[in-house]
């Protein structure tokens, strides 16, 4: 009887990425370089606050009106409508016939929990299908609500390119109005996206199956430096899909507003098109009214700060102009240090082809090192990634460039000279 | 084969199972915001939202925390960096947070807990989130039957249902102006067996019990706590008004004194769960700054450590890790003194400000409740209006109050005292 029920909680491994940041500060080199990290960081290796938040901020801050009261469930209205405004175009047709419902979300995690639950609640039974490989946590945002996850081929490992044949059939053979979840850009944690080519061929392949999708769009301007380059697959997907099934879309802004811990983004669920006879609205209002269900009953209403900061820039030209100068500041630094080093690992002759770290984009590159490379990486050169041999190309700067380069190269050599035995 | 036509009617079936999906009811208390945004008399009165408002009806920023963003804007460390926070939040709230909860509100026992290390803490999004993240590892873990008070915050069941609890039972805490704490401790003994395998959970508030406004007394507490103990229940204490009671934080952690009083208590074998709040008493409502404590039985170090992961796992699939902002401030006032003591200042101005309402409305109404202060405290007061006279108060005055009779004594000021206080007395007299 005394037996406590609290011993029966069985532990649980640490985060991977978490791991990583804790050997990397108690290793006592003095030449460290964390490439573990998803975040931005500057030419000096330092987190990096963009000009157009930091001016956002002093306004917020001098307006009069300001103050910490609770926002509305769904969140700011401001943020929200602006949020799918970047995302969809102001020329959307589905924002036009009133089919998106828009909430503020606890960033781009909390969209997609909200849809987990979405999911358990109203469409039960379907399985959410997710690339292989994925960010880690897809998987567990899913299975915590017992909705039930299969994986889709996607990354090629032999040709470090995308698995069309694999990922349409995968597609084709799901049962129909099944789920499937797609990284609108910069895939994380490959860094391949389809091409414009091979997103049409995809996305009509999900409608003639009343696939139901999911968009991930955690790098919008990140990426490529524009908003409206990185919401190609988004926007085309809308209007592929329209007639076929609604669409969640999950919206994150820690990345491209380099605000990470203040855990701003957005949840938009798309209707596709109705007959005439159907009361949009009506079903728009009972929607929302679930939506306000769910974030009541873990949040109650979402954080404020950082989605005032976000709603001021969006609703401000001259914020929105600073800030689509910042975000092209941290595409073009990745992109050049991209460059840098499939040059330096060319120059240094390393055996193998480094093309696919200048053609993936975003945050992170899939160098398609193994992870006994990765280890010696950590243990040798102190240089750490993910053991997946995922790199944040973020952490890279003009002072350790060299170094990453080297320790590549003679990880590689080591590897591929011990795997001849 | 016509592959647009097949499209079409697969859609409307997949669709269909959207189109079905019922409308929810609204949240109570925020739906009347709502509606009292589009009410276009110009005199009305919003006595609805736990909000504190001052004597000139705005809401402002207390002093200690606007001193505290100027501290930070102005510091150039925590001015450059953005980045993630840890799953389980900031290492420098988390320290400052243990220290105010179980060192300065709880001195003769807390500290021990700390040095043993039985407390596992995670930052959460204000008090519903760390009920909500509460609900989800006793779900999961432990129990999924819960009593609530009846009555109480309207959004206790929800959040309780939405993460997992089959069970979701209450025990009759009020009737007629009064708390019924003989019948709340009858039907417990009666209802709970204390020789199941499964453990029910309690949820108590700390002080200034939402929407009554009428809390236990010291004597009576002990008197529950004896009995939920006795039966082997799992305290949920949601302390969302820490100070909002006597003007003074440290002093309105009674509840949790008493509890961890081991000379009454030798140990709550199946956990404590403290879900805390800086929503009202730092006035950091919207910014979403709280935490959950567990507090685990002692000598099983092991415990703490398995509940600490399952937390992170916990977190990390609902929103990764918590907003950042807000900690920031708690964690600025709390750790500069001169700050701390403002602070505490700020809370018994609003205090004060509070009493004198209920003063002034006294003069007014001659509803002697309204001044009894051993028993009434914080932010609501409990009208006993019937719905009839709630809804003629909306109608015909401009007077929002939730239905269950409830009113924030915050929404009343000098400027609209009289014109409310007539209101009450018009529709208490005629319907
Ligand atoms: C693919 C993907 N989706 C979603 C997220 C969510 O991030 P956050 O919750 O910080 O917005 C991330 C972050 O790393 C990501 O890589
Ligand atoms: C009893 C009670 N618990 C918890 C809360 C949670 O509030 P928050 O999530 O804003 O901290 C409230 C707020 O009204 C409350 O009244």
């Amino acid at each position: 009887m005394s037996q406590t029920v609290l011993n029966n909680i069985p532990q649980l491994p640490a985060d991977a990425l978490f791991g990583i940041k804790q050997r990397s500060s108690r290793d006592a080199r003095d030449f460290k370089v964390d490439l573990g990290i998803g975040a931005y960081r500057d030419e000096n290796g330092r987190p990096w606050v963009l000009p157009s938040v930091r001016s956002a901020e002093k306004a917020i801050h001098e307006d009069p009106l300001y103050n910490h009261e609770y926002l509305a469930i769904n969140g700011l209205p401001e943020l929200s409508i602006g949020a799918a405004k970047i995302l969809f175009g102001e020329e959307s047709h589905a924002l036009k016939e009133g089919r998106i419902i828009s909430v503020q979300s606890i960033s781009g995690t909390g969209a997609l929990h909200i849809v987990s639950k979405f999911v358990a609640k109203f469409l039960a039974g379907r399985a959410v299908y997710l690339s292989e490989p994925t960010w880690a946590n897809h998987k567990a945002i899913f299975k915590t609500q017992n909705v039930k996850t299969e994986a889709y081929p996607y990354w090629k490992s032999s040709t470090k390119t995308l698995d069309m044949d694999g990922f349409l059939g995968a597609i084709k053979s799901a049962p129909n109005g099944s789920i499937f979840l797609l990284h609108a850009c910069a895939h994380n944690p490959t860094g391949l996206d389809p091409s414009k080519e091979q997103w049409p061929t995809i996305l009509d392949t999900l409608a003639s199956k009343e696939h139901i999708v999911i968009f991930d769009s955690a790098y919008q301007g990140f990426a490529s430096g524009s908003l409206d380059n990185d919401a190609f697959a988004v926007r085309l997907g809308l209007e592929k899909l329209a007639k076929s099934c609604p669409i969640f879309v999950c919206q994150s802004f820690a990345k491209n507003f380099g605000m990470y811990g203040e855990r701003v983004g957005c949840f938009h669920l798309v209707l596709p098109q109705q007959d005439a006879n159907v009361d949009i609205s009506k079903i728009n209002r009972a929607i929302s009214s679930q939506l306000s269900t769910i974030i009541r009953s873990e949040v109650s209403n979402s954080p404020a700060y950082g989605a005032k900061i976000v709603a001021k820039i969006l609703n401000s030209p001259d914020l929105t102009k600073q800030w689509h100068k910042d975000m092209i500041t941290m595409s073009s630094r990745i992109t050049s240090m991209r460059h840098a080093l499939r040059d330096k690992l060319v120059e240094l002759g390393t055996p193998g082809n480094w093309d696919h770290i200048v053609s993936q984009c975003g945050m992170f590159s899939y160098t398609g090192l193994t992870a006994s490379m990765v280890e010696r990486l950590e243990t040798q050169h102190a240089v750490y990634l993910v053991s997946s041999g995922r790199a944040s190309i973020a952490g890279l700067n003009k002072g350790n460039l060299e170094h990453v380069a080297k320790s590549i190269d003679e990880v590689v050599r080591y590897c591929s000279k011990d795997a001849k035995f | 084969m016509d592959r647009s036509k097949g499209i079409r009617t697969l859609g409307k079936r997949f669709f269909a199972s959207i189109d079905k999906i019922p409308r929810a009811p609204p949240d109570r208390i925020l739906g009347l915001t709502e509606k009292f945004n589009e009410d276009r008399n110009k005199k009305k009165v919003n006595l609805t939202v736990g909000i504190y408002k001052d004597a000139w009806g705005q809401v402002t920023t207390f002093p200690s925390v606007a001193k505290a963003q100027r501290l930070i804007d102005a510091d150039l460390v925590l001015n450059t960096d953005l980045s993630y926070l840890p799953i389980t939040g900031c290492p420098d709230y988390s320290e400052h947070v243990l220290n105010f909860l179980f060192k300065e509100s709880c001195p003769l026992s807390g500290p021990k807990l700390l040095k043993e290390g039985r407390v596992s803490f995670t930052q959460t999004l204000s008090g519903t989130g760390a009920l909500a993240v509460a609900s989800k590892l006793l779900a999961l873990w432990v129990s999924q039957t819960v009593w609530l008070p009846q009555p109480s915050w309207s959004n206790h069941r929800n959040i309780f249902r939405s993460n997992g609890f089959t069970n979701v039972k209450e025990y009759p805490y009020y009737k007629d102006g009064r708390i019924t704490v003989e019948e709340w401790l009858d039907h417990l003994r009666s209802a709970v067996d204390k020789n199941s395998k499964t453990r029910d959970c309690i949820l108590l508030h700390a002080c200034c019990h939402n929407p009554t406004g009428l809390d236990p007394t010291k004597e009576q507490w002990k008197q529950i706590l004896d009995t939920i103990h006795e039966l082997g229940m799992i305290p949920i204490i949601d302390m969302a008004y820490q100070g909002l009671e006597s003007g003074n934080p440290p002093k309105d952690a009674y509840l949790l004194r008493l509890c961890l009083d081991e000379s009454l208590y030798k140990s709550w074998p199946h956990g404590l769960f403290v879900c805390q709040s800086f929503a009202k008493n730092m006035g950091l409502y919207g910014e979403r700054v709280g935490s959950l404590s567990v507090v685990t039985p002692p000598f099983q170090p092991e415990t703490k450590d398995n509940v600490d992961s399952q937390l992170k796992q916990i977190v990390r699939s609902i929103y990764s890790s918590p907003p950042g902002y807000g900690s920031r401030v708690a964690t600025m006032v709390l750790s500069k003194s001169f700050l701390k003591m403002q602070w505490y200042k700020d809370v018994e101005f609003m205090v004060s400000r509070l009493s004198q309402v209920r003063k002034e409305m006294h003069e007014l109404l001659e509803w002697p409740s309204l001044i009894d202060f051993d028993r009434q405290h914080g932010m609501f007061y409990y009208t006993g209006l019937n719905p009839k006279q709630i809804n003629a108060l909306r109608n015909d005055y401009s007077v929002y109050m939730t239905m269950d009779g409830r009113i924030s004594l915050s929404g009343i000021n000098d400027c609209n005292i009289e014109y409310v206080c007539k209101a009450l007395k018009s529709v208490t007299k005629t319907i």
